[in-house]
């Protein structure tokens, strides 16, 4: 041990309320799992990333030729790259405000005194946690053009059979299998409203609220927090949708991924396919780091326009200037 | 993500703030029930149509116009199912992985939780800072570098990536342990430093029996993760060691190569049945994980 964290262990001795425990020894003890995972695991691959993405590597040369930002420059002026991009994004303004927004709905009608609460509780939450293969299949199942539920509908109707998988119309699928997922924050919801003070409840309600005015008032800002959580979340989730477009593909295997109908070719159905079908290794790792780029814009300007309107009470767990 | 029925009552819980679940004698609201009722009507049926096509024959499936209902439902396409691909060989891969990473997920998540809420060091706001930029992180960024790396050393066609991400933890989970350590009392802890206790028999005989419903939170999501997972096993794992989560879609094919829907459907049951059923048992301890942890 170092003098300066000796005197650091002393002087907390000391300091009256101080838990007594050697500098940060037993901190960094305890973290160790974690620091070392991020470095080997998250910092290393991101930097061999940003490195592979300066070269014009495919994968199996022995060496990787610098060409700069040739791969950028490139990415960036290829319309198919802004395509899928939009694609990814269109695909996030559908799906986030309709999961944030439902599963907030479908919490606050959890929180009501219903019958078989618990039951519903349970069939909100389902197909949420059904694993993204098995949802995809099932859907696919679904829109079956001859055997499918949803043109065995229609045909009742009189309208013809559509073959969904093909075209514009399989974006709609995967629409719909995202969408499926919508009790997934249902539970954190429920969570946080269990958790807003009833006497704040009580007190709007003697102020002369009615339902709606105590939720946006009361309801709505003690849960903020949560539903900033979600957004954030749920945009990074939505916006690296891959699985479920992948096997909305015609093809099985390895195939399928230059298959993907050109509707659903978001933005990881791209970089997959650049490295893995045309192995341009370069190439896609400098889209990935282009994405990683947007992800964390959007991350940041969510944060600042739902920081402001989100609402931190004062939380007595957290130890000092913190929080 | 698995969760019991029973309650967890031990003294220790008893003095953690009791999530309201219970249904209380008061009215009940009709319109909400009305409203949910459609709702969970809507989102089962895919459940439901999933389980009727895995009911079918090949002529009901070809039908025109199609069989709503199965007249013989077979059953027998369950057992087929685990025949034209080797089910259960996959089957015991993914309960393998998720077990590996589940178990060492959920430790080493605590252990950085506790460090995280209980400690301090040099660094650590800063450190904190960046556990929560890697929550934002996108995991599918780093994962085909990663890929690149583990083919560099060899890890490719070993189960060895999963075990690594195992004992690092997971950011979401540390931060969801972080949170329940946290709000304890300082009292818990003080009376064993005086005692002379260690950190880590602290964290071992204190915190951990104490934090139960995290536990099983986390082992249920970190399990739940690798057996729903995909990329990683499609990414690093061959043919023949690989996770039902690959083999359900590309094994239920005939000698065309086109798929077979009855099996592919019995197959995929078959697949989400354990997540289910898991989901079902731990479904009040898993509320409380998020419940007690103050997810804010």
């Amino acid at each position: 041990m170092s003098t300066q964290s000796l005197a650091k262990y002393v002087r907390s001795r000391n300091r009256p309320g101080a838990s007594g425990f050697r500098g940060s020894g037993a901190f960094y003890a305890f973290i160790s799992p974690w620091l070392i995972g991020t470095v080997l695991l998250t910092l290393f691959p991101l930097g061999y990333a940003l490195w592979i993405s300066f070269t014009n590597w495919d994968g199996i040369a022995p060496n990787q030729n610098w060409i700069g930002l040739k791969n950028y420059t490139d990415a960036l002026s290829d319309p198919r790259m802004w395509a899928s991009l939009q694609r990814t994004g269109l695909l996030a303004l559908a799906v986030v405000p309709v999961t944030i927004c439902g599963g907030l709905a479908l919490a606050l009608l959890l929180n009501e005194k219903v019958h078989w609460r618990s039951g519903l509780r349970m069939l909100v939450y389902l197909p949420a946690i059904v694993p993204p293969v098995a949802a995809t299949l099932t859907w696919k199942l679904l829109f079956d053009r001859d055997s499918g539920a949803i043109n065995g509908v229609t045909a009742i109707f009189g309208a013809d059979a559509v073959s969904w998988m093909s075209g514009n119309t399989v974006f709609v699928v995967l629409l719909v299998v995202m969408l499926w997922g919508i009790g997934a924050g249902v539970l954190i919801n429920l969570a946080a409203l269990q958790d807003v003070p009833a006497e704040l409840h009580e007190a709007a309600r003697l102020d002369g609220a009615n339902a709606f005015t105590a939720f946006w008032h009361v309801t709505l800002p003690s849960i903020s927090p949560v539903l900033l959580f979600q957004v954030i979340t749920t945009t990074i989730g939505v916006l690296q949708t891959f699985v479920p477009a992948l096997l909305l593909s015609p093809a099985n295997g390895p195939a399928a991924i230059t298959a993907v109908p050109e509707a659903n070719r978001v933005f990881m159905v791209d970089v997959y396919a650049q490295y893995f079908a045309y192995s341009k290794y370069g190439y896609a790792s400098a889209m990935l780091w282009l994405f990683f780029l947007v992800i964390l814009v959007v991350t940041i300007i969510t944060f600042k326009i739902g920081g402001r309107t989100v609402f931190y009470a004062v939380d007595p767990s957290k130890e000092g200037k913190e929080g | 993500m698995t969760l019991t029925s029973h309650r967890p009552q031990t003294e220790s819980q008893a003095a953690l703030p009791e999530p309201p679940i219970r249904q209380s004698r008061e009215r009940k609201n009709p319109v909400a029930f009305v409203i949910l009722l459609v709702v969970c009507a809507i989102l089962f049926l895919p459940v439901l149509w999933l389980l009727l096509t895995a009911l079918k024959s090949p002529q009901q499936l070809a039908s025109d116009p199609i069989t709503w209902i199965p007249t013989q439902p077979q059953v027998q396409n369950f057992i087929d199912a685990t025949m034209i691909l080797p089910f259960w060989a996959y089957a015991a891969n993914s309960l393998f992985l998720s077990t590996v990473t589940g178990v060492l997920t959920t430790v080493s998540s605590a252990l950085v939780g506790y460090g995280f809420a209980r400690l301090n060091g040099k660094g650590k706001k800063v450190l904190f800072g960046i556990l929560i930029a890697m929550m934002m992180t996108p995991p599918i960024i780093t994962l085909i570098p990663t890929y690149l790396l583990f083919a560099k050393v060899g890890l490719v066609g070993t189960y060895w990536p999963w075990v690594l991400w195992g004992m690092a933890g997971a950011p979401y989970l540390i931060f969801l342990y972080r949170q329940f350590f946290a709000q304890l009392p300082r009292e818990l802890e003080e009376a064993a430093i005086l005692d002379g206790c260690g950190r880590l028999r602290i964290f071992v005989q204190i915190f951990l029996p104490l934090s139960k419903p995290v536990i099983i939170t986390a082992f249920v999501l970190s399990f739940n993760g690798v057996w729903g997972d995909f990329i990683a096993p499609q990414l690093l794992l061959n043919q023949d060691n690989t996770t039902l989560a690959v083999a359900i879609t590309t094994g239920y094919v005939n000698s065309q190569g086109f798929p077979v829907n009855n099996l592919l459907a019995a197959g995929a049951v078959l697949y989400v049945l354990p997540v289910l059923i898991m989901f079902f048992f731990v479904q009040r301890s898993y509320v409380r994980g998020f419940a007690t942890s103050g997810m804010k």
